[in-house]
């Protein structure tokens, strides 16, 4: 629980106490005297914390009222002509939403309520802000009961407490929506027994009467007080159908909530002072000028954890920066050694070099070019030693001329790179012997070719000394049979790489 | 909300505590920032300059190795008289040597303006420019042997690399003056190697 100052005013007394750590480390009682005031303006002087208001008033009317459902400016328009219209004299009012209907215009049902004495709450108020007391809100004690009937499961519900300085406290609810609550002052010669036995047959019959409770509706009252107060209040009770008591005792209630706070007495003052702490309500009485100085107690503390927070994440950014910055800067350590034992190393190597005319790399290029081509050179000794071997077995071919060139582009029937150029010869010649008999001639020739396929050649006739083929012209050569059989053949081989 | 100057009293600390943050975070980042940027292009650099290393070495060794492969050879090459604009007076002298030896009966020559290579299928020069000095020849031969042992004897004996390409023989007709035998024509060219980034 945050520190706080916690404010409990009733009709003529103000409680205050001041929070830390949720135990109450200071209390006053002031008294609404001449001296009063002045003893609260010189309390408030030392406290820094924010404050909340809780007030425990007869003067505190409810009001139900079912309005348009608006939003934005509208509604807070409506708002205030109703404020205007039902409280036009205080300034401590304010609207709850109950429900919104399920049926027709599907209006509001709102809760309008205010403190509508406003001469008990306005002087503590003005001191709290002449010495720039952050003040939280103004709070009600009905409207903090709503959380400890939360668990109740009844929908007609009376919740009864007693704070000392105020009186009795009776809250109804429906449906555990706040309705109607009364405070009864109770005098010195009044006990909490003797006041609860009086005032709940009459509350019973206020809420028949306003119709709030259906008829035949059994009424649960929920009873906060202390052990033994509740143990004689168990056979005062009147005792009826038409309503079942739950009595919680304080002690037990607190143990719940989790406020630390052992109870003497009936006194639940310090369940709703803890709640408020714990919990305060989003709606209140104060409006935003009696909030200002909590408006800026809150932008001062959002500033302080902005602050803090930029602070803490720069400084987690930068250190997280330098931490790989460290890091990166060994590895550039790391990196510059090596390259320094590496390049050592080359210079060793390259110290180590013979004195040479060029480059390594010149070296192998310009010997690397030369074996390329190398590669693409071949001797004409070659191709023509085996044909000559060829022409020495046939030597009825008499040979004219021999053309021998390298031709990168000759396709070849072997599957050798084209990387190589093919040599490729033409051979022009006569066949001699034949006499006519153009059958062994021709013969003659085609074994001579058939021979130089057999040792790797692609042969092509260029010229025969006759056209036998179907798409050939043939002609009498009786006058020609004298001169001699010419021909012409291509002959081509590519070497392996 | 409407605040007024009284209100800055009591928010001054809290803003002035928020300016002093934003200042030394603003400092703080800024710094750790150009810290990390420093350092970030050290390490860059620093491996750049190991990547750089690394490169060197593996050179190096490459050439060590290549030097060990390479260098004779490059040295029989440059023996060889292939580098350079082109060896022209030891073609000359060269095939007149060979003229005094009568491999064939007789032969002309032809050495062309020198240029660019294109050879028979693409060659990485490297650094060089491969030239090439096309050179026509003619023969009166008595047999087809003597063209081989003609051009296994320029190999052999003439500094350069020459490049046979084409060969044609003919058989001369038998008449007075001429004693029959072989005529041939032949086309090929000396091939040099020219470094590109050599100083002329």
């Amino acid at each position: 629980m945050k520190d706080a100052l916690l404010l409990l005013l009733s009709a003529s007394h103000l409680h205050a106490q001041i929070m830390a750590g949720g135990k109450i480390v200071a209390q006053r009682e002031f008294e609404d005297t001449s001296a009063g005031p002045n003893d609260f303006a010189a309390f408030v002087k030392t406290v820094h914390y924010p404050a909340y208001l809780l007030v425990d008033l007869i003067e505190e009317d409810f009001r139900q009222e079912s309005i348009p459902h608006l939003i934005g400016g509208s509604r807070n328009a409506l708002l205030q002509r109703k404020f205007e219209q039902f409280y036009r004299g205080t300034p401590f009012r304010q609207a709850s939403l109950l429900q919104r209907q399920k049926t027709g215009r599907r209006d509001d049902d709102m809760l309008f309520s205010a403190l509508t004495n406003p001469a008990l709450v306005t002087p503590w108020v003005n001191i709290l802000l002449a010495h720039k007391i952050p003040l939280s809100g103004i709070y009600s004690v009905p409207q903090i009961s709503a959380p400890l009937v939360k668990d109740h499961p009844s929908e007609y519900l009376l919740l009864i407490s007693w704070e000392k300085s105020a009186g009795l406290r009776q809250t109804y609810f429906s449906e555990h929506r706040l309705q109607i609550s009364r405070l009864t002052p109770i005098n010195a010669d009044l006990t909490f027994r003797d006041a609860v036995t009086r005032e709940l047959p009459r509350t019973y019959q206020y809420l028949k009467s306003l119709s709030l409770l259906p008829a035949g509706q059994m009424l649960d009252v929920r009873l906060l007080g202390h052990g033994e107060d509740l143990i004689e209040l168990r056979s005062t009770l009147p005792s009826n159908t038409d309503m079942r008591y739950d009595l919680v005792e304080l002690d037990d209630l607190a143990g719940k909530l989790g406020i630390e706070h052992r109870f003497s007495d009936s006194d639940a003052s310090q369940i709703f002072l803890h709640r408020l702490a714990i919990a305060p309500p989003q709606t209140h009485y104060a409006n935003a000028e009696h909030v200002h100085y909590c408006t800026l107690w809150r932008l001062r503390r959002a500033l302080h954890w902005i602050a803090g927070g930029l602070l803490a994440g720069s400084l987690a950014w930068g250190t997280a920066d330098i931490w790989q910055s460290g890091w990166n800067a060994d590895e550039t350590r790391s990196m510059g050694s090596d390259a320094q034992r590496i390049l050592n190393e080359v210079k060793q190597i390259t110290n180590a070099f013979p004195n040479t005319q060029a480059p390594a790399s010149e070296m192998k290029s310009a010997v690397s070019i030369m074996r390329n081509l190398d590669s693409q050179t071949v001797s004409p000794g070659d191709a023509m030693r085996p044909l000559g071997r060829a022409l020495d077995r046939y030597p009825r071919i008499e040979l004219d001329e021999l053309g021998w060139k390298m031709e990168a582009a000759e396709p070849v029937a072997n599957n050798a790179p084209t990387t190589v150029p093919a040599q490729v010869l033409t051979l022009k010649g006569r066949l001699l012997g034949f006499e006519g008999n153009y059958r062994a001639a021709l013969g003659y020739l085609d074994r001579f070719q058939i021979e130089l396929e057999k040792q790797g050649y692609s042969v092509t006739a260029l010229d025969k000394p006759l056209d036998i083929s179907p798409g050939g012209n043939i002609s009498d050569r009786e006058e020609t049979q004298g001169e001699a059989l010419t021909f012409a053949l291509k002959i081509s081989r590519r070497a392996a790489e | 909300m409407k605040f007024s100057r009284s209100d800055f009293a009591l928010m001054r600390w809290s803003l002035l505590s928020l300016c002093i943050s934003l200042s030394i975070s603003a400092a703080f980042l800024y710094g750790s920032g150009q810290y990390a940027t420093q350092a970030q292009q050290d390490r860059r650099a620093a491996q750049s300059r190991l990547d750089d290393a690394r490169r060197q070495l593996t050179t190096a060794q490459e050439d060590r190795q290549d030097m060990a492969i390479y260098a004779e050879k490059y040295q029989l090459l440059s023996q060889g008289g292939i580098f350079g604009d082109g060896q022209r007076l030891d073609w000359m002298e060269g095939l007149e040597r060979l003229r005094q030896q009568h491999i064939v009966g007789s032969f002309r020559y032809n050495i062309a303006p020198q240029k660019t290579h294109v050879p028979v299928s693409p060659i990485d020069g490297g650094v060089f420019d491969i030239q090439y000095s096309e050179m026509t020849m003619e023969f009166d031969l008595l047999h087809e042997g003597q063209l081989l042992n003609f051009f296994a004897a320029l190999r052999e004996q003439v500094k350069g690399h020459y490049q046979l390409e084409s060969c044609t023989l003919q058989r001369q007709a038998t008449g007075p003056e001429n004693a029959g035998g072989l005529k041939a024509a032949c086309r090929g060219g000396w091939i040099t190697l020219k470094n590109r980034n050599a100083t002329p």
